[in-house]
This record gives structure tokens, C-alpha cells and sequence, in this order.
């Protein structure tokens, strides 16, 4: 550790670094989104998304031979409002996101909808540093009436409470 | 004749996008405009998606944990936006996004940092459910403003066939 590293750990939790995770366990987040117009058209357009079946209502109505028959959230989108979701247990700590993997959008989320986040806990492996290690997890998105509309794998390189933990260890 | 009617009778339509005769394997993209990241974006994008890894709200957290010039651009933003600037080349024309796999991040992402994407087609094939779609992969790389690769992942798309324009 550096000597003029400043000591954070007070600002997050003290529940969730590299020690405290269990391959095999599944966790259940607190807190769902429902996904608003204002989410979804705001952050396609952010991101130079020009598909218009994320911002066209009218289009979307009026369109024969269509998938859908409204606007649709950007799948990126619902992706990331999952990981967000789970972000402040498995991601409080980490350092680095490394990779995703397997990610898939199965059923379509609509503005109004809500997303409630589930984690599994798959691989714990050894970094290149002493002080983090890397997680794999696999991220759950169900909406309302439970259905199945995001899955994710995502590997992070997490703290270690031993490296990091401060006065909380 | 009045105004819209005339307009509607003159004007020929500008097109976007592409269908799925347009994707030979193989087939590369130099997708449009590129886009600079802004510290407003990443963090925007961070507290709506409820991303609470505060090393991309927190300066003084994003230093402790390393990163040299002030908070990393959240890695989804990275995506995301990349994703973005691939939409009007390879899935405007219309069909769901499907699935990622194989997303690797690479150097960290700054604000003031300038993302430009390329893809090229790895596969397609006609979808047994939907006969006016097919499904396409690409493999899509971020770079940044130096030329250093900041993403890469393959994406699949149902995508319109040509045969079912105009329905």
C-alpha cells in the first residue's frame, strides 16, 4: 500500500470485498427501477443509439409487421440498470470491470416496466495483485410478473479487506 | 395541392440502416462519428442506473483506488456508447437485440476521452422462428483517441430481412 493513499473504506460497506463472497451463493438485491421514458429515451440518445424503436411512439404504433407495438427499452440499457441494481453489493468494492459474458436480453422491457436484480456468485480466482481478486458473477434481471428479461456474466477485480479494509476489518 | 400533401408526393425518403443481405461475413464497418465522453455523461449515466461504485462519482475514491486522472468513465457508459455508434450500421433496420458474450474491457476510459467503433460481420444466418429476420453477429471494438483499444465484444441481433421491407 501506498503511504499517501487516502483511507476510503469508511465511505462503503464493510460486507462486501473479495472475502465476504461464496461461490454458489445467490443473492436477492434490495431495491428495483421501474424503467421510466425518461430513462430509456434520455440514455439511448445519450449514448448516439439511433435505432427509433427506443424514441418513436408514433412509428412504433403505426408500423405493420413490427416485433412490437410501442417503444422498447434499449437492451443495453436494461443491462445496465440490472448490474446497476447489484452494483452497490457486488460493486462497491471493485476496482476494475474486467469482462461480460453470455449476456441475454429474453424477454422486452416496456417504460413502466420494474427490474428487480438477482446475483449468483460463480468463480472466485487470484489476480495479478495481491490486494484483489477476481469474482465472477452471474446477474439475474426479472421484471414484475417474474419474468426472466436479463442474464449477465461479469468478472470484476474486487478489494480484499485485507488490503483495503481500514479501521472496519 | 396543400403543403404536406405536396411534401409527401415530392419527397423521396433518405435511408438509414441496413438489412441482413447487407452482411457478408467478413464485411467490416467504420461506424459514424465517434463521440467524446464528458464527466457529466459518466456521471449521469452512473447515479440513473444506480450504479453505486462511487470511484465513478468520487474523485478522491477513484484516486485511492488508483485511476491518475480524476473518476474513470463507468465501463457500462463504455459500452453503451460504443453500442451506440454501431446502431445506425448494423442494427437500425430493425429486429431486438439478442445477447453479447465475449465483452472484454480494455484501457480505462477518462473523461475527455474521444471513443470511435468499428464492427465486422462474424456470422449470419436465416432465424427458424422469423422468417423475415435473420440473426447476425458482429465483433465491435472501441478505441480511444490514441488508438488504444477500450472494448471489444460480439453481439447478435435479429435483423429485417431485405424481402420483408414495406410490409
Amino acid at each position: 500500500m501506498t503511504p499517501d493513499r487516502i483511507d476510503t473504506s469508511a465511505l462503503t460497506s464493510s460486507v462486501n470485498y473479495f472475502e465476504d463472497f461464496t461461490e454458489g451463493d445467490v443473492w436477492r438485491h434490495a431495491r428495483g427501477k421501474t424503467v421510466t421514458e425518461m430513462d430509456n429515451v434520455l440514455l439511448t440518445n445519450l449514448v448516439l443509439n439511433t435505432a427509433e424503436g427506443h424514441f418513436n411512439e408514433d412509428r412504433m404504433q403505426k408500423a405493420g409487421g413490427g416485433i412490437f407495438s410501442q417503444r422498447v427499452v434499449f437492451g443495453g440499457i436494461n443491462l445496465s440498470f440490472v448490474i446497476g441494481l447489484a452494483a452497490q453489493d457486488t460493486g462497491e468494492q471493485v476496482i476494475a470491470e474486467l469482462e461480460m459474458d453470455k449476456v441475454r436480453l429474453r424477454h422486452p422491457v416496456f417504460h413502466g416496466d420494474t427490474l428487480y436484480a438477482f446475483t449468483e456468485v460463480v468463480e472466485k480466482t487470484a489476480s495479478d495483485r495481491d490486494d484483489a481478486g477476481c469474482v465472477r458473477f452471474r446477474h439475474y434481471g426479472i421484471n414484475q410478473d417474474d419474468k426472466l428479461c436479463v442474464e449477465a456474466e461479469r468478472v470484476v477485480l474486487m478489494k480484499k479487506r485485507a488490503g483495503w479494509g481500514g479501521a472496519a476489518a | 395541392m396543400d403543403t404536406v400533401e405536396d411534401l409527401k408526393s415530392r419527397a423521396r425518403l433518405w435511408p438509414r440502416g441496413n438489412t441482413f443481405e447487407d452482411f457478408s461475413i467478413g464485411r467490416a464497418f467504420t461506424h459514424h462519428w465517434g463521440r467524446t465522453l464528458t464527466e457529466a455523461d459518466s456521471t449521469l449515466f452512473t447515479t440513473l442506473t444506480l450504479h453505486y461504485n462511487p470511484q465513478y462519482f468520487n474523485a478522491e475514491i477513484a484516486a485511492a483506488n488508483g485511476y491518475d486522472r480524476g473518476c474513470p468513465v463507468n465501463p457500462l457508459l463504455v459500452f453503451n456508447t460504443v453500442f451506440g455508434l454501431s446502431v445506425e450500421d448494423l442494427s437500425e433496420g430493425g429486429g431486438p437485440f439478442l445477447g453479447v458474450d465475449k465483452c472484454v474491457y480494455g484501457a480505462p476510459v477518462y473523461p475527455g476521452d474521444t471513443l470511435t467503433a468499428e464492427s465486422e460481420v462474424i456470422a449470419a444466418r436465416e432465424s427458424d422462428k422469423r422468417p423475415d429476420f435473420g440473426i447476425v453477429t458482429w465483433a465491435t471494438r472501441g478505441v480511444n483517441q490514441h488508438g488504444q483499444e477500450v472494448i471489444r465484444f460480439r453481439r447478435s441481433n435479429l435483423v429485417r430481412r431485405l424481402k420483408s421491407q414495406g410490409d
